[in-house]
Order: structure tokens, then sequence, then C-alpha cells
């Protein structure tokens, strides 16, 4: 019997020595890195996979630094426009022509220089993607010798600068289908292995014509936003970014830093009268096709509260999808939170309080339902608590959690909780211009209106980003009209969310722009000025 | 003995065929649209031509039936069709995780059935002792604890403040593939076996105990005793052999559990298997990817099933005599 007891303890200490027993091969590359070695190679957990791959031809690299590849030009933490791949560029006195001249000492990581042959094969495999909207008024753009392009567009635009600034130029010899898996460029690093939905590994890349980045090699970790805290917190991440749900880590070593962002989250409103599209989807709602309705709500709403309450005060109140760009109108801003102003415009408009204190109209009582994307915790919040304010105010709002590809189904007929923000001022002529209804998720909610539509042209066919910078403005509220929500009010805007980001001590970063949407990646945008600080 | 193996083989077939068609009936009833799921966020790089082709092609112009039966057709001939959600064939996804999944579940499942075997003859044994009373407290109090919490806990304790395991992931930060050893495969994998085993331990060693404690009451053992035998040579003669018979079965009956179980640590310990996978796949409405993992899933439970049949008829000979072994 005690020999019993004794053979089953001596089992147990070896299966638990086995068990805790640190392989020798790890011992040198795992938890234990030393300092000289922590120093060239960093890790990140910025979130998000980007799980479509790394070819800027279908949208890699709109945010952030496209890493691998380089762009024509770039954008500095003013939002001012610098040169990279390009030594200088002209814009014709029409605005449809656009010549860059290339640098001649660029090249790509497999050694191959990179020439306007490659320029001309990006531009055009992007048109046939038709993915990025710039380039659907790109005509053609040609070789006019091996340094110097020429873009044609069919219209002046003046956001076209934006195209240049942010897609990566691809090898036109080394592009094929698993591009995206296994990209070459002309960027800072190179790939080196992408073990899918577990870290992407990049290494320097020794072509680079830039200075070379200062870390050897960069891992992403792609892990749950829970478990990257906690390898934050075991100290194998020199970079982690996390939801404002949980911004209140003390993670030793490392300093945490809040950047304001336009990054924004609003409820979409369904403009048109409830009819059907040519795909036979709903269209239109008979509630928030009501002027007074959408005015209504956007007064009603105490922003500040969501602010303060959902976002612990990590944010800023958002009165239109471009708060503090340089295409901003401060026209947009409005005296929120004040429901007595609110119900003055439903009842000048014929809404009567019913026995429930629900407002109705011949009939049709103001209940809505709201869709937000289940699993998205902050999407969620900020929907229950619109809907407890409006409930509140007297519009009846059900919250409905569903997949995107249900919402997709809906978005077209009914209030959607949906976030942009980006440094391109085409976002707006996307959300808001009648021609982009419907077309993928841009404005869904069939906003149209013609005054709106053309100062939207204008803005887009503008020479210089000056004049264009004024169409914008005039596009959100001219005086009687606009997409604002002193206008036509499509969308109630909420908040604006800081991005947070915890970095490691020693790991000194610039300045960095207002973060657009997209919480993660932007933070590489400058990931090759990045120093290590003893 | 061939008829047999045919009989399960007959039985196997025809389970996989109810479970895809059930499968896939639920999934055609979900919200999913299949064919903007297969182009996914591609939408606009499709045109209407491209789309209709795709529509003929997996013809969602037709009835179910006949859509069930082409699915079935490519299935067969090995092709499990492309991930969605990372664009590559279905194969080449799951083969990596497949290896983690089943390096978890094997590491978890040794574990629990060494660990629950071991403590649960030793409280029979100790019947009545103060040992005996730890053990089965030890046992009621995991089988009421949730997984997750127990893995969050582990997470907290072994990786965050020790830092003697890493906190997730199935390799090493950093390194490459071809640099990765298989020590550091399973470097990574305790923390998570150990997680999904811990129910595994409880269940073996409450079925152990209680056979072994019926057959230490029978009259064998009381002449075994009278002729001198005692503790671990008893068991060793006498009882090992009957004892094993509960803890084999639910050991292998346990597979279904178990892979459940991993589901639940792959998320916690960011481990990607298979059940990371299959949360993904029915997240983002990735229906190949789905599909393909549940047909394994299935494949393997019933392998677990039938493993434990098989080992009935070979551990306990009362049940050969009816050579009945279906």
């Amino acid at each position: 019997m005690k020999k019993l007891v004794f053979y089953s303890v001596i089992v147990f200490v070896l299966l638990l020595a086995a068990c805790s027993e640190k392989p020798e091969p790890a011992a040198n590359d795992d938890t234990n890195t030393t300092e000289a070695k922590e120093t060239n190679q960093i890790t990140l957990a910025i979130g998000e996979e980007p799980e479509q791959g790394f070819d800027p031809t279908t949208g890699w690299g709109r945010y952030g630094s496209p890493l691998f590849q380089s762009t024509l030009l770039s954008e500095n933490a003013d939002l001012e426009v610098t040169l990279d791949l390009a030594t200088d560029y002209q814009v014709s006195t029409d605005g449809k022509k656009w010549t860059v001249m290339l640098r001649d000492d660029a090249v790509f990581s497999d050694g191959e220089p990179l020439t306007a042959d490659d320029v001309v094969f990006t531009y055009e495999t992007a048109k046939q993607a038709q993915s990025v909207v710039d380039v659907a008024n790109l005509e053609k753009v040609e070789k006019n010798s091996e340094h110097e392009v020429s873009f044609y567009l069919k219209e002046p635009q003046s956001t076209f600068i934006h195209t240049l600034q942010t897609l990566g130029i691809v090898p036109e010899h080394a592009y094929d289908s698993n591009y995206a898996e296994k990209p070459v460029g002309s960027g800072p690093y190179k790939i080196v292995e992408w073990r899918k939905g577990e870290q992407l590994i990049v290494e320097r890349n020794p072509h680079y014509y830039g200075e070379q980045p200062a870390f050897e090699q960069l891992t992403f970790l792609f892990m749950g936003e829970d478990q990257a805290i906690a390898a934050a917190k075991a100290g194998e991440v020199d970079v982690l970014s996390v939801p404002i749900t949980s911004a209140d880590q003390s993670i030793d070593g490392m300093n945490r830093i809040s950047l304001e962002s336009v990054d924004n989250r609003g409820v979409m409103l369904p403009y048109p009268e409830p009819t059907t599209n040519e795909e036979e989807e709903k269209v239109g709602n008979a509630v928030t096709s009501s002027l007074a309705i959408r005015q209504a709500m956007n007064y009603a709403v105490n922003r500040e509260e969501m602010v303060d309450g959902v976002l612990n005060g990590e944010g800023t109140v958002a009165f239109s999808s471009v708060d503090g760009l340089p295409w901003g109108s401060d026209k947009a801003v409005i005296e929120d939170n004040n429901q007595a102003k609110a119900e003055q415009i439903l009842k000048d408009a014929g809404w009567e309080r019913g026995d429930d204190h629900i407002f109705e109209k011949d009939g049709q009582r103001a209940s809505l339902p709201l869709y937000y994307p289940s699993g998205d915790q902050m999407r969620q919040s900020l929907s229950m608590v619109f809907a407890d304010q409006m409930n509140d105010f007297g519009i009846e709002i059900t919250t409905k959690s569903s997949s995107w590809n249900e919402i997709e189904t809906q978005m077209h007929a009914n209030p959607v909780m949906m976030g942009w923000g980006s440094h391109n001022p085409i976002e707006l002529y996307s959300l808001y211009h009648s021609s982009m209804q419907g077309i993928d998720y841009y404005n869904a909610n069939y906003y149209h209106n013609e005054k709106v539509d053309s100062y939207l042209d204008q803005a887009l066919n503008a020479k210089t980003e000056n004049e264009a910078n004024e169409y914008w403005k005039l596009a959100q509220w001219d005086g009687s009209t606009g997409l604002s929500a002193v206008g036509d009010a499509p969308w109630v805007w909420l908040v604006n969310l800081n991005h947070i980001y915890y970095i490691n001590d020693h790991i000194e970063m610039d300045d960095q722009k207002v973060q657009p949407h997209g919480h993660g990646w932007p933070i590489t945008d400058f990931i090759t000025e990045w120093q290590w600080q003893d | 003995m061939a008829r047999y193996v045919l009989i399960k083989i007959a039985r196997l077939v025809s389970l996989l065929f109810v479970v895809s068609l059930l499968t896939f009936l639920l999934v055609s009833f979900s919200p999913i649209d299949p064919v903007r799921a297969y182009i996914g966020a591609d939408m606009l790089l499709i045109s209407p031509e491209q789309r209709a082709a795709i529509e003929a092609y997996w013809g969602l112009d037709q009835s179910l039936v006949t859509q069930y039966t082409k699915w079935l057709g490519s299935i067969l001939s090995g092709d499990f069709g492309t991930s969605l959600i990372y664009r590559i064939p279905v194969a080449e996804v799951i083969a990596d995780r497949f290896f983690s999944s089943i390096l978890l579940m094997t590491m978890a499942w040794i574990c629990s059935g060494v660990i629950g075997l071991i403590l649960g003859s030793l409280a029979a044994m100790k019947k009545g002792t103060w040992i005996d009373r730890l053990i089965r407290g030890y046992c009621s109090v995991l089988l009421s604890t949730p997984g997750f919490w127990l893995g969050l806990l582990l997470l907290l304790t072994f990786s965050v403040w020790l830092g003697i395991f890493p906190t997730g992931l199935s390799a090493p930060i950093g390194v490459t593939s071809d640099e990765i050893t298989f020590a550091d495969r399973i470097y990574h994998a305790i923390l998570p076996a150990i997680t999904l085993s811990i129910i595994g331990i409880a269940n073996v060693c409450l079925h152990t105990r209680e056979k072994l404690v019926e057959v230490l009451m029978t009259p064998y053992i009381a002449q075994a005793r009278a002729n001198g035998y005692d503790g671990f040579t008893l068991l060793k003669r006498h009882g090992i052999r009957n004892m094993l018979l509960p803890a084999v079965s639910v050991q292998f009956a346990s597979f279904g559990e178990l892979f459940g179980g991993a589901i639940l640590a792959e998320q916690i310990f960011s481990y990607p298997g298979l059940g990371q996978a299959v949360v993904d796949a029915g997240l983002e409405g990735d229906v190949p990817l789905f599909l393909a993992i549940v047909l394994i899933s299935t494949c393997f439970v019933f392998v677990g099933n039938w493993i434990a049949d098989l080992l009935y008829v070979l551990l306990d000979p009362r049940m050969r005599k009816g050579r009945n072994m279906s």
C-alpha cells in the first residue's frame, strides 16, 4: 500500500517535471531574450490580422505604413504632402494631367530596380480591380521615360494626391495570384513568414533606398485582445493596442499613449421613403425618411454623456465624419442634449406624443430597430446608450445584434451603428454622393441631395486643395442646405474614439497623425523612424 | 472481423452523410448569402457576369437537393473548396492547425487518463480515509469549475505572474516555421492542455474509484487478501483489468468533450488550432472551412467511440461470448 502511494507520487512528480521543464532549443529565443537582442527586434500586438494579405491594389496599406511597399508620395504628421518614390510632381493647369518623376535608386526586395513600368502596372491593376474609388477617375497612365510617369484623369480630381500617397507600388515581374501572401516591394521591410492566425514576421529590406529602420525584425501577433494584454504583462510585447473598454491597464515597463482620431461612430439613418432597389433589397424607412425625426435625434442625443460614460473620456464628441480635419466645417456643430428643441422640431412637422410618450404621425409610431455588429463591445454600448436616450425622449429604439452579413441585408432600410474616418476627403464623397448609393458600405442609407452632389463634384474636381476644402465645407452646410445635422441630417454622428496604445518605455516615437478609422495599423505609419533608447 | 469493419465503415459514411446534410441545411437557413460569403470583401471586384458564373457553379439557382449533391461531389473528389477568410484552399488552412489541435488534445488526453487512473485507484484503495476524501473533494470542485475561468487563472498565474509558460500561440514569437522545434510546440501546448485535461481527470478518476471499490468488495479479492496479497500487488493481479473498463470507456467516449473543450482552451490561449478556426469560420461565415472542420470532428468522435467499443471486447472476455461486436 505504501508502495502504491510512493509510485503515484513519483509518477506525478515526473509528469509535473516533464510539463514544466523548459525545452532547451527554445531557451535562447523565447521569453528570456536578452536586452541586446531585444533592441533590434520588437513585437507588436496591434489588433486585427490583415487576412486578405498584402496587395496594395486591393486595399492593403491604406492606413499606416504599407511596410512591404512604398508609395509615390507620403504624408507627414501635419498631413502635409512629402516625397517618397517621387522626386517631384506636377499638375497641369486643367488639373487633368499629373506627372510624377521617380527616383532612380529604388529597388525591390528581390534586387530588381523599380521603374516607371511598375508604376504603370500598379495603377492599371488597381484600376481593373475597381476597388478604390479614386482610380475610377483615372483614364490612363503612361510611361514617359524610365523615371517619369503621367496620369491622365477623366475629370480634375483634387483627392488624387491621396491615391499617390497611399497606393503602394507592386513589381510587374513578381506579381501573380500569390502576391497578397508573398509580397515583394520596395518598402522598408520584407516579409519573412506569415503564419496565418498566429503571427507575421518581417525583417529589414537591405535594398531599401531610404534610411534603414532601427529594428532588424518586427513580429506582429494576431491574438485576442485579452490575450494580447496578458502577453504584454508577461513582457512579451513591445507595442500593444487596447480597446477603450480596457484602457486602464497598468503594465510595467510600458507607457500609455492616447491618440486623438477621426475614427468615428454614428447612427446611419435610411434617407428615402420605403422602396426597393435593382437587387430587390429593401431601401428606405417610413420613420427615418422624415427630416424632423432625423434632426430631432441629432438635437436630443447627449454626446458628452457617451464620451464620459461609454468611452471613459477617451474620445471627443462628433458632429460629422470629418471633425477637426482641414475640410471639416465648424457650421456642422450643434448644441445637443436639447430635448425641448428636438420636441419643437417634431411638433412643427406634425408629430405628436401618443399615450405611451412615443411620437406618432398619421398612425406611424416613431419606432425603429438599431443594428450593431455582434461582438463589438464599443458599438454595443453606444447603441444601448443611444437607445436609452431616445426612448426617454420619445423615439422608440430596439437594439439588434447581428453579423455583418445580416447587417448588409438590412442597412439600406434600418438604422445601423457605423464607423468611418479617413485622412482622405474622398470619404465625404463616398458617404454622401448619390452615385455611391448602395456600393459596398458607402452611402448605404441612400442619401440624395442634388445641391450636395454638385458641391461634392466641385470639391472632387477642384484644382487645388484649398479650393476643394471650400466645397467640401459647402457640401456640409451652405446656409440653406447640406449633409450635416443642421441640414438633411442623414446621420447622427456621436463620438470620435481615441486610440490607446501601450508602448515599451525604450521605444521612442515622434508625433503621430490624427488617427484614421481602424485601430492598430495606423500606429505603424512612422515605424521607420522609431528608435530604441536605453 | 472483415464484415464487422465493413459495417463500421458503412456506419461512419452514413453518419458523415447525415451530419453534412444537417450542417448544410443549417447553413442554408442561416442569413449568410453563400455567394456573398464566397466572394467576401471582394464583392466590388466581381463583375455581375462573374457573380452569375459563381452562382451557376454553386447551382444556387437550383433546388437545395441539387446544390447539396454538387457540394458532396466536390468533397468526394477531395476538394474542400477555398477558405473565404484566408483565400487559400481549406486543406492548407487546416493542415497546420490540425497538427496543433491533435498535439493539444493528445497531451490533454494522456494527462487526464494517467492522472485520473492513479488518483482513482489511490482513492479506492484508501477508501474512507482523508486521502480518499481529499481526492473526491478535488474532483467535485474540478467538475463544477468552469473551464474558461480555470484557463484564465492558469494564464495569469503561470504566464503573467510567474512567467514559466508562454501566454499564447502555438510557437515562440518571432521564430520562423523551420526554426520551430517539436519541443517548442509541446511547450506552447502545455497550459492549454492542462486546462483541457482538468475536467477529464475528474471524470476518469471518479469512474475508476467507483469500479475499484466495487471490485475490492468481491469474494475473490477477499480470497486474495487471505492469501496474503496486499496493496499494489493485489491491485496488479486482480484489480487492474476490472477497473480499467470504465476508465477506458470514459476516456475514449470523451473525444467529443475533448473537441468541445479544445475550442474553449484554444480561445483562451490564442492557440491557433481547429477549435479557433471553427469559431472564426462560424463568425465570419466561412462556409467551406466550417463544413470541413465539422466533418473532421465527426470522424474524430466516431473513431473515439469505436476504439472504446473495441477495447471493451479486448479487455472483457464476457463481451466476446455473443460475438456481437457491432
